[in-house]
């Protein structure tokens, strides 16, 4: 009798797996992993959210892709990188999500984006702006990390681009905060300032928590500079801009956009915040199709200036269910693919999206679809000029 | 000219808080032998009660990350200084009750751990109440740059100054004049002989931390609206108000104020140099003092008769 009981036992549970599987293949599941609730930045991750919500819903309003319905999965990081790795296992291995969007913080996709590659299961980033989130293992290596988002280097280069153009400008200085988003800033600036043959005349650092950066601008002064590029978060940037009104020294101010948070906006006053131009990925400005998602989603959104990235996410979102129609699939090398040669345009909220990847490229946003931006009467606006005007896409090469 | 006398401005401005901070570490320090850890959330949870009562007291509503600027205006601003101060005083007594008097006196560093905790205690609930977000606090005197000789300020941080040399004159003469300053100095040398003389040792230390928990609270509201208020904020004033101390000599007041004003011009001034090279600079004077000064640079002069 045993060998009989064995093979009924194996029979049962092959057929319990069966229609589990059955089950499951309805439908698709997305993963977000990133901070909900524990840093400033965390309104942020909740846009993306939002932003991810609603293009699941028009897409399975639509009918799906391969004829199965989308569902989100949705883990907070606590901005934790410890959490945020071990949301990246649960995801892919536990919840079997064929890919996974966020995170909000940069350090953390910095802290696991080798898992995306090893498991082959694409993570687009729509949040986090560091460079080097998308930059593959080694050079030949198989690259599951894409982005629809800013990234830090390419705001660089639309500010190097600016002050190369600008004819007013003469000498240029540097000024970044000691923390790591500084000096990675610091870096890019420096090389590609001299990609450029732009020579700094003074390059200057501040703590992100210091509130007098009068010592450091004089020696800005000093040095001659007309322009100042600075790399700091957001009331850092206020807090130089401040100082720059006690000696009453206001060069042509650009920074990192950092100085879209209303914290900058509240700690620099009204007058003052109007100072830095900065690059951004959406304005008030908004396109009529921006518009429609803004007011969809305005109810649900408790930071109105984090709208970007519920629009960078939605169209994350639609990439990915893109590159998973074309690739008749969803196994992660498929999906990788797919994504790299994208044959159909997807339309999405910043854009239309045409071969938005390749092999060698995983940026769907670049500087030429960046808006230059400042503050006017308490609002973020385009921010215009010659320069502005006269700027080429070739000048933004990196 | 200018870049100078705008250095010796700006260093004064900061080191005037931090001159307030080191006198709080300074007098729990000479009466307890303990120090308060949780120094730096005091600051902070201070900032936070004076962004409150600002709201209370005008009536308005406060956007998340700003206090609206009529809510400083006339009386509110000085009320809701004293009501940070007070709230922050009646913390100080239960961090001295709970954390600091179990442990006391007696060996151990246990009263470091305890007083760490009860700031990590302090800053959870105020994550709980307030959130993660910088709150900007407005100044009472508005926000106008005022000009001496090219050099520009702000007329809080002329305040800072103002209020941080008034209250330090203050409390110099209550400790030197009065029976209470009296009594404390007199625990201060020797609680046994205190004891023995009369004095309530133990009501003496309870108001040695109110007065210098007190302190930490003032000098949040004071504070607020230059670097406004954040939980995260009172850490790094905290320890360079620390350093002060040291650099001046934990055991004399007058020599704590001055260690914060040379700790914030010397900053300052190394900023016109190199402004990254600030904390090795500072910390590594640190260390000498230590090497040649342990008291302190002005520790000899705390020799004070009873």
């Amino acid at each position: 009798m045993m060998p009989n009981r064995t093979a009924l036992k194996t029979a049962l549970l092959g057929s319990a797996l069966a229609m589990s599987s059955a089950a499951y293949a309805q439908e698709i599941k997305i993963g977000f992993n990133g901070d909900l609730s524990a840093s400033p930045s965390a309104q942020s991750g909740q846009a993306g959210v939002l932003g991810i919500q609603a293009a699941i819903e028009d897409i399975n309003a639509a009918g799906g892709v391969l004829g199965r319905k989308l569902t989100l999965v949705v883990r907070d990081d606590l901005s934790q990188p410890p959490k945020s790795i071990q949301n990246m296992s649960d995801l892919i291995d536990n919840e079997k999500v064929v890919a996974v969007l966020g995170p909000t913080n940069s350090g953390n996709a910095l802290a696991w984006k080798h898992i995306p590659n090893q498991k082959k299961n694409p993570s687009i980033g729509c949040i986090g702006s560091a460079t080097d989130i998308t930059k593959p293992a080694s050079a030949n290596a198989e690259n599951y990390m894409y982005r629809v988002s800013m990234v830090d280097r390419a705001q660089v280069a639309g500010l190097i681009a600016y002050t190369k153009n600008n004819p007013a400008i003469k000498n240029v200085g540097f000024l970044v905060e000691t923390t790591g988003y500084g000096q990675g800033g610091l870096k890019d600036l420096q090389e590609l300032a001299e990609a450029k043959g732009l020579k700094p005349v003074a390059t200057e650092k501040f703590g992100v928590n210091d509130t007098d950066m009068t010592s450091q601008l004089n020696k800005m002064k000093s040095a001659g500079a007309d322009a100042v590029l600075v790399w700091a978060q957001g009331t850092p940037i206020a807090q130089l801009v401040r100082s720059m009104e006690k000696i009453n020294y206001f060069p042509v101010t650009l920074t990192s956009w950092a100085a879209d948070n209303a914290s900058f906006f509240d700690t620099a006053g009204k007058t003052l915040a109007e100072k830095p131009i900065f690059m951004r990925t959406i304005t008030e400005d908004r396109t009529p199709k921006q518009q429609q998602l803004f007011d969809r989603l305005a109810p649900k959104m408790a930071s109105k200036s984090a709208f970007s990235f519920a629009a960078h996410c939605y169209d994350a979102l639609m990439i990915t269910a893109a590159a998973i129609k074309q690739a008749g699939s969803t196994e992660g090398p498929k999906m990788r693919e797919a994504l790299d040669n994208l044959q159909a345009p997807v339309e999405g909220i910043m854009k239309t999206y045409n071969k938005p990847f390749s092999a060698s490229e995983h940026e769907a946003l670049t500087a030429a679809d960046y808006r230059w931006t400042h503050w006017k009467d308490g609002k973020l606006v385009t921010y215009t000029d010659d320069v502005v005007k006269a700027l080429k896409p070739a000048d933004f090469t990196q | 000219m200018d870049v100078y006398l705008q250095t010796l401005l700006s260093g004064l401005a900061i080191g005037g808080v931090y001159a307030l901070i080191a006198l709080g570490f300074s007098i729990t320090f000479t009466t307890t032998k303990t120090l308060n850890f949780a120094q730096g959330e005091f600051i902070a949870f201070g900032a936070f009660i004076g962004v409150t009562m600002l709201l209370l007291f005008s009536g308005l509503a406060s956007t998340t990350t700003a206090v609206p600027s009529e809510a400083a205006s006339a009386w509110r601003y000085p009320a809701a200084v004293i009501a940070a101060g007070a709230v922050a005083g009646l913390m100080g007594v239960l961090i001295f009750l709970l954390a600091v008097r179990p442990f006391a006196g007696k060996g151990g560093m246990n009263w470091v751990m305890s007083t760490l905790g009860f700031g990590v205690m302090l800053q959870s609930i105020g994550l709980a109440v307030w959130g993660p977000a910088p709150v900007m606090v407005p100044s009472p005197l508005g926000d106008d740059v005022l000009r001496i000789a090219g050099a520009g300020v702000r007329p809080q941080e002329l305040l800072v100054l103002a209020c941080a040399i008034l209250i330090m004159v203050a409390l110099d003469l209550v400790m030197r004049r009065s029976r209470i300053g009296k009594a404390m100095m007199a625990v201060a040398h020797s609680p046994q002989i205190a004891s023995l003389m009369g004095i309530n040792v133990g009501l003496v230390m309870i108001g040695a931390f109110a007065l210098s928990s007190g302190l930490a609270g003032v000098a949040g509201v004071l504070i607020a609206p230059i670097a406004s208020a954040s939980l995260f904020m009172g850490i790094g004033f905290a320890l360079k108000a620390f350093s002060a101390a040291i650099i001046g000599g934990l055991n004399n007041p007058r020599g704590c104020i001055y260690g914060g004003f040379i700790l914030g011009v010397l900053e300052s001034a190394v900023g016109l140099w190199q402004a990254q090279w600030r904390e090795i600079v500072v910390f590594g004077l640190i260390i000498l003092v230590l090497a040649f000064r342990p008291a302190g640079l002005f520790g000899q002069a705390a020799v004070d008769k009873v």
